[in-house]
């Protein structure tokens, strides 16, 4: 099974309804798998700020959102998940492309993947950076949890070499 | 052009139980904790640009509701983008009301970007094909039934008086207390 399938699995089994993203070359590839699910609607956002409130909308009518986006995007969030997501106290579970670590091999991405998680710690987000080694299913169903059970943001990051 | 006041007594006076309101922040949010609305009721009080996309999820999330979302023309000039989004995923149960009055409410009424922005000809342009314009209390209560009735997304723009005088309500209500309070059956 690949990587993306076993994250779209990790989905499915934390009974994620609506997926909100705004697409790069990872992600869209991620998001293609999404497609695949009967389970899972996905919504095509033009903006990351608006893939958040989607999905804190969709679980406030009952549902599970989750939301799909680049570090970059991630970074465009600040706003929104002080007054929306923590104000609230909404659950919100991300999966973000990490661009720019050591494992990216486009150059310019790196100042992205700098401040990536040092902004996290600086917004004090609970994240962890997705391991291909254990179990990738495991991983993205806890992170869902890990939202719900809190009421708050949990990040997941993945890199490319994850999705194969 | 009208009072706000009279217009959002018109609106809810239309609403019903199967109805779901999102109100962005401002006048209108801190009005309705004081009103008979026989609707659930989300309302921000920061997040300027989250009413379209919070209430998109949930109309998409729940298609038996029909979802109604206030919002301000300077939260729609800051995320335009959302039109877009909006009529690309085509809920049929999704009202936009669009409360147009040049000025940043909340803030002090500070004015927009002097810019004359036709927010109908945006929203048509932006892929969204059931736009109205209302003007008037008669206006919100003749259109607002098409857009409830339309089976696609609707865009109705509200022209609405600002009055720097008026006696807007604070808020009353702490985002915890609507979050709890929040339920759709």
């Amino acid at each position: 099974m690949t990587g993306a399938r076993q994250i779209v699995a990790g989905l499915e089994s934390a009974g994620v309804t609506l997926v909100a993203s705004v697409p790069d070359t990872w992600i869209g590839k991620l998001v293609e798998e999404v497609r695949r699910s009967s389970a899972i609607r996905v919504v095509d956002v033009a903006r990351e700020e608006e893939a958040v409130a989607v999905a804190c909308g969709a679980n406030l009518a009952g549902g599970r959102g989750a939301v799909l986006i680049q570090n970059a995007g991630l970074l465009n969030c600040g706003g929104i998940l002080a007054g929306l997501v923590e104000l609230y106290r909404l659950p919100c579970f991300f999966l973000v492309s990490f661009r720019g670590d050591s494992r990216d091999p486009i150059y310019y991405h790196e100042p992205k993947g700098r401040v990536t998680e040092a902004t996290l710690q600086a917004w004090r987000l609970r994240y962890a950076i997705a391991d291909r080694g254990r179990d990738l299913v495991a991983q993205v169903r806890q992170g869902v949890e890990a939202a719900a059970e809190s009421a708050s943001p949990y990040v997941l990051l993945i890199s490319g070499e994850d999705l194969a | 052009m009208s009072a706000r006041k009279p217009l959002l007594d018109a609106l809810v006076s239309m609403l019903t139980p199967r109805d779901v309101l999102v109100s962005c922040l401002g006048a209108n949010a801190r009005y309705l904790p004081h009103m008979k609305v026989p609707s659930p009721v989300f309302a921000l009080c920061d997040s300027m640009g989250a009413a379209i996309p919070l209430a998109l999820g949930m109309a998409l999330q729940r298609p038996d509701r029909h979802v109604i979302a206030l919002e301000g023309d300077g939260s729609l000039l800051m995320s335009p983008n959302v039109l877009a989004t909006v009529a690309a995923a085509r809920p049929a149960n999704l009202g936009i009301l669009l409360w147009v009055n040049g000025r940043y409410e909340s803030s002090g009424g500070q004015a927009l970007p002097p810019a004359p922005v036709d927010w109908a000809g945006l929203a048509r342009a932006a892929g969204i094909r059931h736009v109205e314009s209302a003007r008037d209390v008669a206006g919100l209560r003749a259109t607002f039934p098409n857009a409830r009735s339309a089976g696609e997304p609707a865009v109705l723009v509200v022209e609405v008086a600002f009055d720097p005088a008026e006696a807007i309500p604070p808020y009353s209500e702490r985002p915890e207390e609507i979050r709890a309070r929040f339920r759709i059956d």
